[in-house]
């Protein structure tokens, strides 16, 4: 009974802390976003649940930067609002490498807030026209450095997922609640192979159809990220397209459980199909999505995501969402046992 | 050394086993193709179904590019290979089963069917081919990768077939089940044939296709041992 409440815990603690936590502040752009070399322009920089007045402006320090060897600090830092401020850069005349135009990495430190980034932020363009070239910046006069590393209970600010990051809490447990849940019925399917009880059918159907459940759970919350972070609900990508196929094996299991004239020899049937399809799951979902380029995070190679994914706040949230989930699906498993065990015991007394 | 040669060499009741065993598949096998050749309306009609297929193919895209080509040749394959093996245990009724059972063990029976199926399938791969390209053109620029990946993908498609075949012929409508059991089942295999085949016909440039074929095997290796496992379940009726 323990596992029920520690279920219910984990998972309206996961919901809690997974909405009502903010975002780390970050950057979301810059204006303009394009500049010449060889020039000081005045760049306004826009930041997310960013406080850059509780900080006087000669504490805030900003970058764009190159490498580690090229940066530029901005002068004259004036603080506009809360999430805007302005700073002067003296462009130098030469670009980082031979190119035409460079990314730069816009960096900003804030005592309080701590550090907020935004990759690619600014566009540096060579000046071909030597005669406009005015000032003399140089690179790295003033390298990045002394930053401000802040520990609170806050979530990674993230360009292109931004606040929607918190569905890591409930797009992903999904799909460990379902593997846990189908093995649970795989297990149960052998063991009615070696001892053919009506119970272990059940259990077998049970953690199936809960799965099932949490496999379609997964796809929609998986279809609504991608709403926001691809730009459209199905990209076709490949592990979208192996979880369909994947909940396809799963739905002509329970076709062919009903498909027989004798419940006992369609529950055997349906055991040694399950055992078959669960180790076909394995290259649909460990094997197959290697070969192709996915939009997923650890796209090539990785199943799952790598350690730059989660931070050590996310740990805090993320494990026990897991553990929480599973242990909620495997409560909805075990009530659905019960209830066609009750069914049964109907069936028999009529 | 000679006394550890000694302690390796199998002992003379193995042999015979072995020897019985691989007695008893050829047996088998015999039968499967005496049964074929008994019912030759049977692989004519598959043999016609094939012809039909890649007509109605070309007529409806005369011109196809090298690309269309990889993935219409393999759905003619796998349709083909479907109508092919979904026969194999239907074709024989309860009462012969039951006379097999006495005879012999499951292992044997669905190896040798497995076995039989992956010969018929290679020579309906190879028909299609044949005729595919005599009237669409043949884009194949490495035909040594490419009949490997005809004969991996015969002994990959029978094995799921097979098996799929034996559960679905117990049950009413055999034949719908036999699709929806087996599509989701076979998709891993079928991706990775269309992909080692768009490596023979050079439409992708991929060095490490090794990785391919040892996945394909993998996965071979996996359902082939869940069928060993699993078909003595399947059998006892």
């Amino acid at each position: 009974m323990w596992w029920k409440a520690l279920s219910v815990v984990l998972v309206v603690y996961s919901l809690l802390a997974g909405m009502l936590a903010p975002l780390k502040p970050g950057i979301t752009r810059t204006n303009p976003e394009t500049a010449k070399s060889g020039q000081t322009v005045t760049v306004q920089v826009f930041g997310y649940n960013s406080f850059y007045t509780r900080s006087a402006a000669n504490e805030l320090r900003v970058w764009l930067e190159y490498d580690s060897l090229h940066a530029l600090a901005g002068q004259d830092i004036k603080i506009l609002s809360d999430t805007s401020l302005e700073a002067s850069f003296l462009f130098p005349p030469d670009l980082p490498n031979a190119s035409t135009s460079v990314l730069l990495n816009a960096i900003l430190d804030h005592p309080k807030d701590g550090v907020s980034l935004l990759p690619g932020a600014f566009e540096l363009v060579k000046n071909t026209d030597t005669a406009a070239v005015a000032g003399s910046g140089a690179w790295n006069r003033n390298p990045v450095g002394d930053l401000h590393v802040i520990k609170d209970f806050t979530f990674p600010y993230r360009n292109v997922i931004y606040e929607s990051i918190r569905n890591t809490y409930y797009h992903v447990p999904m799909w460990f609640a379902l593997m846990f849940l189908f093995l649970a019925s795989v297990i149960s399917s052998a063991r009615y192979l070696r001892n053919p009880t009506l119970e272990n059918d059940r259990r077998a159907s049970a953690y199936a159809e809960t799965g099932l459940f949490f496999g379609l759970m997964g796809l929609v919350t998986g279809m609504l990220w991608a709403h926001y972070a691809w730009g459209r609900a199905w990209s076709n990508d490949i592990k979208q397209l192996m979880t369909a196929v994947a909940l396809l094996i799963y739905f002509a299991y329970f076709i062919l459980r009903r498909s027989f004239d004798e419940p006992e020899k369609g529950a055997r049937l349906a055991a040694v199909y399950n055992i078959f399809a669960f180790a076909s799951l394995i290259p649909l979902l460990y094997i197959v999505p290697r070969m192709f380029a996915s939009l997923h995070p650890g796209a090539t190679g990785n199943p799952a995501f790598g350690s730059q994914d989660l931070d050590n706040t996310m740990r805090l949230v993320f494990y026990p969402a897991i553990i929480g989930w599973t242990l909620l699906g495997f409560w909805m498993a075990q009530l659905r046992i019960r209830y066609q065990r009750l069914e049964d015991r109907v069936m028999d007394l009529e | 050394m000679q006394k550890i040669a000694a302690h390796i060499q199998f002992p003379a009741y193995l042999w015979r086993a072995i020897y019985m065993n691989l007695k008893r598949l050829l047996l088998l096998l015999h039968k499967e193709f005496l049964l074929e050749f008994r019912q030759r309306y049977a692989i004519s009609g598959i043999v016609l179904y094939v012809l039909s297929m890649v007509f109605v193919v070309y007529i409806s895209s005369i011109k196809v590019q090298a690309q269309v080509w990889n993935i219409l040749f393999w759905l003619i394959v796998l349709f083909a290979s479907i109508n092919a093996v979904v026969k194999s245990f239907v074709q024989e009724s309860g009462a012969r089963q039951l006379y097999y059972y006495q005879l012999t063990d499951p292992v044997s029976l669905i190896l040798a069917k497995i076995l039989y199926n992956t010969l018929l399938l290679l020579v309906l791969s190879l028909l299609a081919f044949a005729s595919y390209s005599l009237v669409a053109g043949n884009p194949v620029k490495d035909p040594s990768l490419f009949a490997l990946v005809l004969l991996l993908g015969s002994f990959g498609f029978s094995i799921a077939f097979t098996f799929i075949s034996s559960i679905a012929a117990r049950a009413n409508q055999s034949a719908t089940l036999m699709a929806i059991l087996s599509f989701p089942v076979i998709l891993p295999i079928l991706l990775t044939l269309v992909r080692l085949s768009a490596i023979a016909l050079r439409l992708i440039q991929d060095t490490s296709y090794q990785r391919d074929i040892i996945n394909l095997l993998a996965i071979d290796t996996i359902l082939i041992t869940l069928t060993f496992v699993l078909f003595p379940y399947i059998w006892k009726d």
